[in-house]
């Protein structure tokens, strides 16, 4: 049984356009087959359907065509329980400000019917996960914008949800903070096979903690894969960057003599990049050469293109001219 | 309907709200105005009139003194001073009986919109509570201090009233049967119907302020309920007291349904942003 598991799932919406009542589709088609205890990440920019995806997802919002399963329940006739099993991170931590930490999980746990005797230990548990414990007592509101968000995601996994969605879950926070929850973000996908759906911005985080990713953008998965699957879009973009101990432009000419592609040379860095076709091929070539001709080189290696780079080269091809109205709402 | 998770919102609810200045400031501030000030301003110059000044030939039409004599003992007998401070204690009792609307709609705008706004609402819609469940705890935590706020000014306007009054008119005027009745009964279902069409105003806005400013709107047929209520009362028929309740009872039926129809989890997370 998959975790998360979409079929042409689409959600519009219903908008004002000029005075006119227009319809905008935020999702479109989604089709999404998410493994148990996978960290499955969706980026997308600004407006692209990630939010609406994970609200549709969690159960909140009914799809306009196609539909969702989590755990093998339906997302709109079984949307109540789908609601029990999943956790859910907001994109703003929202607490209730005037109430302490403990009053915001307790409340929670209760709509969550977590049972009575297992509330106290739960909250502590998570309080600690996070580095919390002096906080507790605490109104919400004192804390700041990092600990706040810490509480959102420690709220979102009170009842011990099998799925968790994370919309932006280190948004806020300090790097620190980001590496704890990055790290328990693994520790429970790898040891609890809990499920993580994560919508992100952060293309660090996502290359780092993801089993999978999905680029989303004017609600289409327009590319997915591993983040090793989604860097080898652009394999044949690989630079190769050669370093020397001392400078001379005789390297400069050994390269440009040989028509090789230079893409930068840094003399104050004693350092040139250059493309290479065949790397396998050819690199081993080029450093035998330079060893015989007795250039001072140190350092080779390959530059891979970053998840960054193709997700912002699939999603730039894509930007079609979008009205503002049209972003997501 | 699974009475914990509602509860639990209430609980909520009802903590943010002791800890609310705003709405802690309406709900006591307000009922001390109603209980002490209405009183204090309105029948302390009256009893410091001579009752001598009252007397002539004068007396009140028939339609007052009929309405009166169903309810108060020996109301033929008093003198034209005492009529008049009955007269007044009533209609000022009037005036406690509009906290029932006045409360609501501060503790419901706040417990909705206020939600909305804050973006809280959210997290709550995640969970598997059901629209009703979160449409019936907000009701009743949105009822919970209207109640109270109530009972206490009541009281406080009955003690007070009767302090001032019992020297000129020679008995005990509140509580009595037209007052329990409207403060026990009436009152906490007047604040339903308040807080539902609070509640259904409050699913339809987007802030706090709009809440409030339609919501003032509403006051106003509920008091011409209040007022056509009391004077029904006033006859004191046990056949219109039954009538009355059964009457605010499917209204009451029906603004729940209607507020659980219009409380759409969708559109209320769609509002939201």
């Amino acid at each position: 049984m998959l975790a998360v598991e979409t079929r042409n799932l689409t959600k519009d919406y219903d908008i004002k356009k000029d005075g006119k009542r227009a319809h905008l589709r935020a999702v479109d088609g989604l089709d999404l087959a998410i493994e148990k205890s996978e960290i499955y990440c969706l980026l997308g920019p600004n407006g692209s359907g990630k939010t609406t995806t994970t609200r549709l997802l969690a159960g909140i919002l009914r799809p306009s065509v196609g539909g969702a399963r989590i755990l093998g329940l339906d997302v709109v006739e079984d949307a109540s329980q789908v609601r029990s099993i999943v956790g859910l991170l907001t994109e703003t931590p929202a607490l209730y400000e005037r109430l302490t930490v403990r009053q915001n999980l307790t409340f929670i746990a209760n709509l969550y019917d977590v049972p009575k005797e297992e509330i106290k230990p739960r909250i502590e548990e998570l309080i600690n996960l996070f580095d919390l414990p002096e906080k507790i007592d605490l109104p919400a509101g004192s804390l700041s914008k990092g600990m706040r968000q810490k509480v959102a995601i420690a709220r979102s996994m009170i009842h011990d949800p099998p799925v968790i969605f994370l919309d932006e879950p280190t948004a806020s926070l300090a790097p620190e903070s980001a590496k704890v929850v990055r790290d328990q973000i693994l520790k429970l996908s790898k040891l609890e096979k809990r499920t993580f759906f994560l919508c992100t911005h952060n293309l660090f985080e996502a290359e780092r903690l993801s089993t999978r990713v999905g680029i989303i953008n004017h609600g289409k998965l327009i590319s997915e894969g591993t983040p090793t699957q989604l860097r080898d879009l652009k394999k044949d973009e690989t630079t190769t960057v050669f370093r020397f101990a001392v400078w001379d432009d005789v390297i400069k000419n050994f390269f440009q003599e040989r028509n090789y592609d230079v893409l930068d040379i840094n003399p104050e860095r004693k350092s040139i990049s250059i493309f290479i076709r065949e790397i396998e091929k050819e690199t081993p070539t080029i450093i035998d050469e330079l060893i015989k001709q007795n250039f001072p080189m140190f350092e080779v290696r390959h530059e891979y293109p970053t998840l960054e780079r193709v997700y912002l080269e699939l999603v730039m091809s894509e930007n079609l001219p979008r009205n503002q109205e049209e972003e997501e709402s | 309907m699974k009475w914990r998770r509602i509860w639990a919102l209430v609980k909520k609810d009802l903590i943010e709200f002791t800890k609310s200045k705003y709405v802690l400031s309406a709900i006591i501030g307000i009922p001390l105005i109603f209980a002490v000030l209405i009183p204090l301003s309105g029948l302390l110059p009256i009893t410091n009139i001579n009752p001598a000044d009252f007397e002539g030939d004068d007396t009140f039409p028939d339609f007052i003194n009929n309405l009166f004599a169903s309810t108060v003992d020996d109301w033929e007998s008093l003198n034209m001073h005492a009529q008049t401070l009955i007269m007044i204690s009533y209609l000022m009792f009037v005036m406690v009986l509009m906290l029932p609307i006045i409360i609501p709609a501060i503790t419901a705008s706040e417990t909705i919109v206020g939600e909305k706004e804050r973006k809280t609402m959210e997290a709550i819609l995640a969970s598997p509570i059901t629209e009703t469940e979160i449409v019936f705890a907000k009701i009743t935590s949105s009822l919970i201090p209207s109640i109270f706020a109530t009972f206490v000014a009541a009281g406080g306007y009955m003690i007070i009233t009767d302090i001032l009054i019992f020297p000129f008119i020679g008995q005990v005027l509140f509580p009595d049967f037209l007052s329990i009745i409207f403060i026990l009964v009436f009152g906490p279902m007047i604040s339903i119907v308040s807080v539902e069409l609070m509640i259904m105003i409050s699913t339809k806005v987007k802030s706090v302020r709009d809440s409030y400013q339609i919501g003032s709107l509403v006051v106003l047929p509920l008091i011409f309920l209040i007022v056509a209520g009391m004077i029904s009362f006033f006859f004191n028929s046990i056949a219109t007291l039954i009538g009355g309740i059964a009457g605010m009872v499917i209204i009451i039926v029906i603004l729940f349904k209607l507020a659980t129809n219009i409380f759409n989890r969708e559109k209320a997370i769609i509002k939201m942003t």
